[in-house]
């Protein structure tokens, strides 16, 4: 609010002078000469205070002043002074200026005004002017509303009533004073205590003696005040705020006063006559209008004294409109100065009004009165002024804006902090619901500021647009240019067209002005955290920076900027662009070659527009700069953006460490098209994992052979080597190796090269491409440029030799999962057999051979899994050899040392399972663990699962078929015979007891399951137990060839065992169980011809559990054949009763047509108990070779049931009864044997 | 007598990562040279444009202090100027739309003003300011809700856009990915930004 009149513009409050606290000399009037010496003089003969009390009363009600508070209700004391200290006296303006000595003194004694009133010709304002600041300044620094006084009380008792004395002559000398002056200021008395004891007791007195003061000095209890000594500061302050809120009141009701006064003068409606009558320019005296005008003006200054601001804002509201009327300002001509202090006192009245609406919480209100005073002045300069196309105009808008600004800033709403996060103000309640134009709502001092900036922008562009002849100055220029000049520009409040923008020297720095207002904008939205609003408004400062040529400060403002640049991460090309150039050109200046270099490599981009006559080529980019040393610069995709993009895909998704794999390293330049291209000196590839850099190098014209070139793409195969020289840095070295490689690295505008490699793959784990480093490296700089690849890269497109290009669909076509180096060592079973059986021992012979490279120390570890596993032990050639038990389920040898195998050198390990007794499937696993002598570290593990499937080699079936025993049955009545086995010596009878035998035939057909030939040595039926009280006494031995009977595959054999089993005692007559077992003793049939004797298997195969020895009576028939030539033959039939009862059978024999017979056709059979009888039939056949059936019935004759006739050899029996077999005549004997084979059935 | 009304001078779609999809600018009426031409320059509308997301930002964290405001409706976002004000909405998937809208973007007679009704009755003059004669100048003022029907159009536009089977949304809203180019999106958004005028009901 610079221009306008010191003190027009501050918030009225209430004035008050505290005398006596300082020793400060009279204070001095701000008027001229002439009227200081009618100063009013209230001087006070008491010394002034000089005690701690008195020093801190000052310093508290110092901090009181409210000269800095800001322009809202928020503070939180009832009472708001302006504070001026004096020492004992004090001046005040004179009330009425004496007449001017030049002036011819009247011939009536002449009616005397204030010095401030147009009235009287001492004031600028005579005769016509309206009104001014020092008029404001009079009320609110030179004429106080309240002046105290503060005396000490003496409190020597001795002294007192002299000092009492002299303290009342003092305060009524000031009293009267005051009331000669013609002021209405209050007189108000502070006593201090001086700190005594008694001073602090009421009861010394103390009271009495302040009434009488008070009394004698004719104050009111509200205009004398006591304040004894205090302890703390925090009481003296807490009293002295009470005296301020009482006096307070005191000075609202002066200001009332006053008020009340100029509305009283406006009522009264008369035009005031001016002491002398003016004679000097238009003669014209303020008219009616204009002093209501003033007065309106005063009563709204006064009500702002009390703080009343709606009363005045209807005041201020009444003047300016009174001001802006037909009658005021429009009969001002505007080349009068009058014009332009009517235009500024519309604007203090604006100002203030505005301010009054602030203080009210009526924001939008407040903008409203900002923008309606704009318009109307705009109208107003316009119609009567000098048009609002020139510089004078927009300067007084900036000033307008700034005027905002300062009056947000003192007021400080609340609700428009910065913390508050708010831009601005929403509508107060009584404007909500019209349509509100948006910049009405109160946004917060950054805008106005940056409002405040542009106009000061359009003020240079007017000022610059103005003519030549314009900007000499007045002495130069012919007098007709100076007064068309004084027409056409509104010098309100701003420099004389020679002066905005001379010929010859400095005018106006707008550019200094543009950016004070762009600081303080930038730094209120910065403090709302509005970055891109300051971001841009710092631009702004910068190209004004620039126009100015201040090129360090432009890098200094733009440099952090196009650093962070969150435009260009977010996409907003057009902004990054515009600040690049700017900055470039400033680090050009100043020889910033990095930053020069590096906004020309991503200008290059051309996504950015296209500069014309630019010539785009890196290399050209530090032509015309000097630059101290050549700059070196690094940069990253994060940062800066570039033309280039890479991409490095691997073709596979795996690889095995120690193969290669092939991988494309792809770079595009979308650079201008027409741009000269750029050379990289070396490209470098980073790794993240298990591979180590590989770098390419530039060599031009490199391989023709392996370059493809199709369109704007190169495809180029580079071989790669590996480069350790025993000079490269440790640090390189301990990296892993480096892979270089020649590639033609220049790259066209527009062009995609690819660079496909084969990498070796040296180490297992993932690894990923991490980054690409392109460095370009010149005479003038050095740059280098880091592209980092993502988690994810999306470029996946692989070029083909003919330049086709593919799709590579993974995830991350940048990574490669490498796995481990492969185990060499293998592990074979030596000459598996096809199949393996039960009961026979399992050889395994595992070879061992080590195709790594390098020795390897080696360990073997076994498990089998399975159900019954049985024993089994390792063997190795060098003839250790391990053992494991036999288990449930699961089995194994671990640790057993291979020692270090030699290359290709095998070791065998012969695993041997015992055998086994069931069929079952058995996995076998044989793991390596072994680690290279080369390579102690790396532990490589081997493992081969065989599995065994155990057969059964054979299947059997029995029959167990009844015979006739031979031997008589012992006799009852030979008691020699029939002792019991058990009662005599053993030893001496052992092979026949006389008790019951049977003879049994037991049949086994067994057939081999085998899948090839086995050898069976041995056959052989064994009696396992005989149960109870029996025992088997003899078995039939089987005769086969010494070499043994081979079988083939699935052939069914049979082979008959013959038994007899026999009670151990005549007693016993229950039956006995018979469990045998059939044995086989064979070997594979390969064994045999190798000779190898180890061998020979046991196989044993249990029989079903067969009954013998029963007491129920049988009937056994048998034949035996007599003369061949005839056919006769003898049927015996042989009942067996091993009862202990008497039985008798009735035999039947029917008659044949096949034969005939002799025997008894019907006879009854007596049997002894534990006997047997025998019935003779002789049988002549009529037919031969086939069977016939004798009709031969046996019947029990007392339980009338018929017996069965068990056959015995060449026998048989179906349902219908028994079937004798008659051999053939000798001629036909060849067809006995097919005849013969149904008898066993 | 010819009274200023407002009138959009850039439509821009902002996306989720803050970049610019789509930047439509429309002339504004010069008085002084009576035709139309756009208000600021394209670098301008982009700086204006961007400076918005400041305040989406701003009243982001208010919502999140706060836990309201998740309608995308933001209203006003703050008025550049005297004649610029930005608008603006956020779709839940958190593309931004922007309207700045030029106050006096557009000049018509009074009396056609006052057939419609509504829109012009009150200028810039309230009760209680003194400003009768600044009707001519200042324009009339806007309501919030006055630019509900353009945000709607805008994102109907959007979602016809989104429907497209070609259009790719994530390679639009990539990280400093590419614009919309679809030339219907274009026309619509033109379309809306030259028809709309202050209590207009639908677009």
């Amino acid at each position: 609010m610079d221009g306008y009149p010191a003190g027009s513009l501050d918030l009225n409050v209430p004035f008050l002078v505290v005398a006596g606290l300082t020793s400060q000399p009279p204070n001095d009037l701000p008027l001229d000469p002439q009227l200081q010496e009618q100063g009013i003089l209230l001087r006070s003969k008491l010394p002034s205070l000089d005690t701690e009390d008195a020093k801190a009363l000052r310093d508290y009600i110092s901090t009181r002043d409210a000269r800095d508070q800001p322009w809202n209700t928020q503070d939180q004391k009832p009472y708001r002074f302006r504070v001026g200290f004096s020492g004992r006296s004090f001046i005040f303006p004179p009330r009425r200026a004496r007449l001017p000595d030049h002036v011819e003194p009247p011939e009536l004694p002449p009616v005397l005004h204030s010095p401030f009133s147009p009235l009287n010709p001492v004031s600028p304002l005579y005769p016509d002017g309206l009104i001014d600041a020092q008029w404001l300044q009079k009320h609110q620094e030179l004429v106080p509303s309240v002046y105290l006084c503060v005396y000490s009380l003496e409190s020597d008792p001795t002294m007192a009533t002299l000092h009492d004395k002299s303290l009342r002559t003092d305060i009524n000398n000031i009293r009267l004073a005051a009331v000669h002056s013609g002021y209405k200021t209050r007189i108000a008395v502070l006593v201090l205590g001086d700190g005594s004891k008694m001073s602090n007791d009421p009861a010394e007195g103390m009271q009495e003696r302040l009434d009488s003061i008070r009394r004698g000095v004719g104050l009111d209890t509200k205009s004398f005040f006591y304040i004894p000594t205090q302890d703390s500061p925090a009481e003296l302050e807490r009293a002295t705020d009470s005296i301020l809120s009482t006096l307070y009141t005191q000075s609202l009701e002066y200001y009332r006063d006053l008020g009340r006064h100029a509305r009283k003068k406006r009522s009264r409606g008369v035009t005031p006559q001016p002491t002398v009558p003016p004679t000097t320019g238009t003669s014209q005296t303020l008219s009616l209008q204009g002093w209501n005008v003033r007065y309106d003006f005063k009563s709204a200054v006064f009500a702002e004294f009390r703080q009343e601001m709606d009363t005045a804002l209807r005041s201020y509201d009444q003047a300016y409109d009174g001001i802006l009327s037909q009658d005021v300002m429009d009969i001002l001509p505007s080349w009068s100065p009058r014009w332009n202090e009517a235009r500024l006192l519309t604007d203090v009245i604006s100002i203030r009004a505005i301010r009054c609406a602030l203080w009210n919480g009526q924001t939008t209100s407040a903008v409203k009165r900002w923008r309606a005073h704009r318009d109307r002045i705009a109208d107003f300069v316009d119609r009567r002024g000098r048009g609002t196309k020139n510089y004078g105009w927009e300067a007084w808008q900036s000033r307008w804006a700034l005027v905002m600004a300062r009056l947000i800033e003192k007021a400080d709403p609340s609700s428009l902090r910065p913390s508050t996060l708010t831009l601005f103000i929403p509508p107060e309640k009584i404007v909500v619901g019209e349509h509100l134009q948006p910049w009405e709502m109160l946004h917060h001092k950054g805008y106005w500021y940056r409002l405040a900036a542009r106009h000061l922008v359009s003020r240079r562009r007017l000022a610059h647009a103005m003519p030549e002849e314009d900007r000499r100055a007045p002495g130069d220029s012919p007098a007709s240019v100076v007064a068309s000049r004084a027409y056409t520009y509104d010098t309100y409040l701003c420099p004389e067209p020679h002066e905005e923008y001379p010929l010859v020297g400095k005018g106006t720095d707008h550019s200094q002005l543009i950016i004070d207002c762009l600081e303080l904008a930038r730094s209120e939205f910065q403090s709302r955290k509005q970055l891109r609003a300051s971001a841009e408004i710092t631009l702004e400062w910068a190209k004004e920076l620039a126009r100015v040529e201040a090129w360090e400060d432009v890098v200094a403002l733009l440099k952090p900027l196009w650093t962070d640049m969150s435009f260009r991460r977010e996409g907003w090309l057009n902004i990054a662009e515009d600040l690049s150039w700017v900055l470039r050109a400033a680090a050009a200046r100043i020889g910033l070659g990095d930053v020069v270099v590096s906004i020309d490599w991503e200008l290059l981009n051309k996504q950015f527009t296209k500069r014309p006559d630019w010539e785009y080529d890196l290399s050209k980019s530090l032509e015309g700069v000097q630059t101290k040393s050549k700059p070196t610069i690094a940069l990253t995709d994060d940062t800066v953006s570039s033309f280039v993009f890479a991409s490095f895909i691997f073709k596979n998704e795996e690889g095995r460490a120690g193969e290669t794999c092939r991988a494309q390293l792809t770079l595009t330049s979308h650079a201008f098209q027409f741009s000269a291209p750029v050379r990289f000196r070396q490209v470098r590839v980073d790794f993240d994992g298990s591979l180590g850099t590989i770098i390419l190098d530039q060599e031009t014209g490199s391989h023709p052979d392996s370059t493809y070139t199709k369109d704007d793409t190169t495809l180029s195969i580079v071989p790669l080597t590996e480069n350790v020289r025993s000079d490269d840095d440790s640090e390189e070295v301990e990296r892993g190796s480096v892979l270089h490689g020649p590639a033609d690295l220049e790259l066209k505008a527009g062009c995609t090269k690819a660079f496909e490699m084969a990498i070796p793959l040296r180490e297992p784990g993932e690894a990923r491409a991490a980054s690409v480093e392109l460095l370009v490296d010149s005479d003038a700089f050095a740059l280098s440029y880091t592209i980092s690849f993502g988690e994810v890269n999306t470029a996946n497109i692989w070029f083909g030799p003919s330049l086709s290009t593919r799709r590579i669909p993974r995830p991350k076509p940048h990574a490669i999962q490498i796995q481990p180096r492969p185990p060499k060592v293998d592990i074979t079973h030596i000459n598996p057999l096809s199949q393996y059986y039960t009961d026979e021992r399992i050889d395994l012979v595992l070879d061992i051979v080590n195709a790594e490279d390098a020795d390897a120390v080696a360990k073997l570890e076994v498990h089998v899994l399975g159900d019954h596993i049985p024993a089994f032990s390792i063997e190795l050639e060098e003839g250790e050899k391990q053992e494991a038990d036999a288990s449930q389920s699961e089995s194994k040898l671990t640790n057993i040392s291979l020692g270090t195998l030699g290359t290709s050198k095998p070791a065998r390990a012969r695993l041997s399972l015992e055998p086994s007794r069931m069929p079952m499937p058995y996995e076998i696993t044989a793991k390596v663990t072994y680690h290279l002598v080369t390579d102690p570290i790396t532990p490589i593990m081997q493992s081969k699962t065989f599995h065994i499937d155990i057969a059964n080699p054979f299947e059997a079936n029995y029959d167990f078929l009844p015979r006739l025993h031979p031997d008589p049955w012992p006799s009852l009545f030979d008691y020699e015979g029939a002792r019991d086995l058990g009662d005599g010596d053993e030893a001496a009878a052992p092979a026949h007891p006389r008790c019951l035998a049977q003879k049994w035939c037991l049949v086994c057909h067994y057939a081999s399951f085998a899948s090839e030939d086995l050898q069976i040595l041995e056959l052989e039926a064994k009696v396992l137990a005989c149960q109870p009280s029996a025992r088997c006494i003899s078995i039939s031995q089987l005769d086969l060839p010494p070499d043994g009977l081979t079988i083939p595959p699935k052939s069914m054999q049979e082979v008959r065992f013959d038994m007899v089993v026999q009670k151990l005692s005549l007693d016993e007559r229950g039956p006995a169980s018979l469990d045998a077992a059939f044995m086989l003793k064979w070997r594979r049939r390969r064994d045999a011809q190798s000779g190898d004797g180890a061998a020979i298997n046991t196989t044993t195969m249990p029989v079903p559990r067969s009954i013998v020895l029963g007491i129920e009576p049988r009937v056994l028939g048998s034949v035996s054949h007599g003369d061949v030539g005839t056919g006769l033959m003898q049927l015996d039939l042989t009942i067996e009763n091993a009862s202990g009862h008497f039985l008798t059978f009735g035999v039947t024999m029917e008659p044949s047509d096949e034969f005939a017979f002799s025997g008894a056709k019907q006879t009854t059979l007596h049997v002894l108990p534990i006997s047997r009888r025998t019935i003779s039939y002789r049988l002549l056949p009529l037919v031969r070779g086939c069977f016939v059936r004798p009709q031969l019935v046996v019947r029990d004759k007392y339980f009338q049931k018929v017996l069965r006739i068990i056959p015995t050899e060449d026998m048989k029996m179906d349902k219908d009864g028994l079937l004798i077999w008659v051999p053939p005549a000798p001629e036909e004997a060849d067809g006995e044997e097919s005849g013969r084979k149904g008898l066993d059935g | 007598m010819a009274t200023d009304i407002p009138s959009i001078a850039c439509i821009g779609i902002i996306g989720r990562n803050n970049n610019p999809l789509h930047v439509s600018i429309f002339p504004s009426y010069n008085p002084y040279t009576n035709t139309l031409a756009p208000l600021r320059t394209p670098l301008q509308f982009s700086l204006l444009l961007s400076s918005t997301l400041d305040v989406f930002e701003l009243r982001a964290r208010h919502a999140a202090g706060t836990g309201t405001g998740l309608s995308g409706d933001m209203g006003l976002l703050h008025a550049v100027d005297e004649r610029l004000a930005a608008y603006g909405f956020e779709t839940n998937t958190g593309i931004k739309m922007v309207v700045l809208v030029d106050m006096r973007g557009r000049r018509v007679d009074a009396s056609v003003l006052g057939g419609k009704g509504g829109a012009g009755s009150s200028s810039a003059a309230s009760g209680s300011a003194p400003a009768s004669a600044s009707a001519v100048n200042s324009g009339v003022g806007l309501r919030e809700a006055e630019l509900k029907v353009v945000f709607r159009a805008i994102q109907n536009a959007y979602i016809r856009l989104l429907q497209n089977p070609f259009f790719e949304p994530d390679e639009v809203m990539e990280k400093g990915g590419k614009k919309i180019t679809s030339r219907k999106f274009e026309t619509e958004i033109r379309r809306i930004g030259e028809s709309w005028t202050p209590g207009v009901t639908s677009l």
